[in-house]
């Protein structure tokens, strides 16, 4: 009987699941790393190159057909799709895009900052922006590298809360009360962001070479570097890191 | 600023300008490009006037070619190992990681614990890439290519847009010298840092 009962739930377990993925809207799009020059929202293909925001509509999947093209400053680096905005980051500041009408983004502001290589990840109101000095992307001497929270409440007067010291600073991944920051030869960082605006260091895995990382929630990360792949999952409220697998490099 | 920016669409891009690939050039930008094509005609256009020289260290960049043939084969093949990985997207249960300027790895990730590397895409000059529903959008040079992933083990080439991703045809370094391109020769893939006699006549 016991038996009986126990199949009986897990089916419905399945039957629920399978309704589910029935009655989800179109297919999914996937999910970069904070890294990414390309980007997908709904319909829209979004491809940066050095100094324009270029536009594919992928309504017919199979063959894209080009939308808009904005010109923006050069040295654009990154886009970042959260929510209704896309966040572009280029070696000057951030520009922050209207996406409401993803055929047709519309520039809000352009959150400027000192020269640099810089990825941007959302999380509610707060951006975290990485900013590395080195010689392809910083002009001039004696500049640092650091992670820098901004401040969206107001999307249209963006403003810099906290800034703190990085060594190598590359991608980056938010989820929840956690922020990871890849630092390239000196691993991964693991900050806490239960108050947005200031992240604390909690940890730093030196095994790894770091260069990006995506947040798959829930619980888990996926971390890209020189030396290979590496999934980690994570305890959601102490964000200590397990290493799940790795596909080393050859 | 705003100076600065359209100085830098004349500088950098007047042929963008005079072939309209830049869209946001004005007609009377196009005719200032043309003046600004014709000065450096037989000089470089890359360099920005107001920055002094950079200092000549014996060095210089030379552009590495590669024809439109070798550029625009693609090959699908099965797992090989990560060698210099890049860029990551995930498309659950696949994950994409980048081969820099080789191609797409196809991760099976149904056990995040068990990862099974099970194709690999070979697209000369790739290093981003998009995936929704069964579809892979990856960039091949300039081109923007679309790939049928519904069985990740069997990927078709569908679709090929040229001239996507506009080509930057100067090496990625600031106060650098290096070897004007020649378009004759083919697209220029990559840059590799030689020593060279006199000083060539293109710097950025």
């Amino acid at each position: 009987m016991k038996k009986i009962f126990v199949i009986l739930v897990v089916l419905a377990v399945a039957q629920a699941c399978q309704t589910d993925k029935s009655m989800s809207v179109g297919p999914e799009s996937g999910k970069g790393g904070s890294m990414a020059r390309f980007a997908i929202n709904g319909n829209s293909l979004y491809i940066v190159d050095n100094q324009s925001l270029h536009l594919y509509d992928i309504s017919t999947p199979d063959t894209p057909k080009k939308g808009s093209s904005k010109s923006l400053g050069i040295g654009i680096e990154t886009i970042y799709p959260y929510q209704n905005n896309l966040f572009i980051g280029a070696q000057d500041g951030m520009y922050i895009f209207n996406n409401t009408d993803p055929s047709n983004p519309k520039l809000i502001t352009k959150y400027q900052h000192v020269q640099s290589c810089d990825p941007v990840v959302v999380q509610g109101n707060y951006a975290y922006v990485t900013l590395r000095s080195g010689a392809t992307c910083r002009n001039g001497n004696g500049t640092t590298s650091s992670l820098d929270v901004v401040d969206l409440s107001d999307l249209s007067y963006p403003r810099m809360l906290h800034t703190q010291n990085m060594l190598t600073p590359y991608g980056l991944g938010v989820s929840g009360k956690f922020l990871f920051v890849c630092e390239g030869t000196h691993g991964l960082k693991t900050f806490d962001i239960r108050n947005p605006h200031l992240p604390v260091l909690l940890n730093q895995n030196t095994g790894l070479h770091a260069y990006d990382v995506i947040v798959r929630n829930p619980g888990a990360l996926i971390v890209i570097g020189e030396k290979g792949l590496y999934q980690f999952g994570f305890d959601e409220n102490a964000g200590e890191l397990e290493l799940l697998s790795q596909i080393p490099v050859q | 600023m705003a100076d600065k920016t359209t100085y830098s669409c004349l500088l950098f891009q007047p042929k963008a300008c005079l072939y309209g690939l830049n869209k946001n050039c004005t007609i009377m930008t196009r005719i200032y490009a043309l003046f600004f094509a014709a000065f450096f005609l037989f000089g470089c256009d890359y360099h920005d006037r107001s920055r002094l020289d950079p200092h000549f260290d014996g060095t210089a960049y030379r552009a590495v070619y590669m024809s439109n043939e070798e550029i625009s084969t693609i090959t699908f093949r099965t797992g090989e190992p990560l060698v210099e990985p890049g860029k990551i997207y995930l498309l659950e249960p696949f994950l994409f990681v980048n081969e820099k300027g080789r191609g797409v790895h196809i991760i099976d990730n149904s056990d995040a614990s068990k990862p099974k590397n099970i194709s690999f895409i070979s697209i000369p000059g790739n290093y981003d890439m998009a995936a929704k529903g069964n579809w892979l959008y990856a960039d091949n040079y300039t081109d923007l290519l679309t790939f049928d992933i519904s069985d990740p083990r069997a990927v078709r080439l569908t679709n090929r847009i040229s001239g996507a991703v506009p080509v930057r045809d100067f090496p990625p370094h600031n106060n650098v010298y290096f070897e004007c391109p020649d378009p004759s020769k083919g697209t220029v893939v990559a840059w590799e840092k030689v020593d060279v006699s006199a000083k060539p006549k293109c710097w950025r």
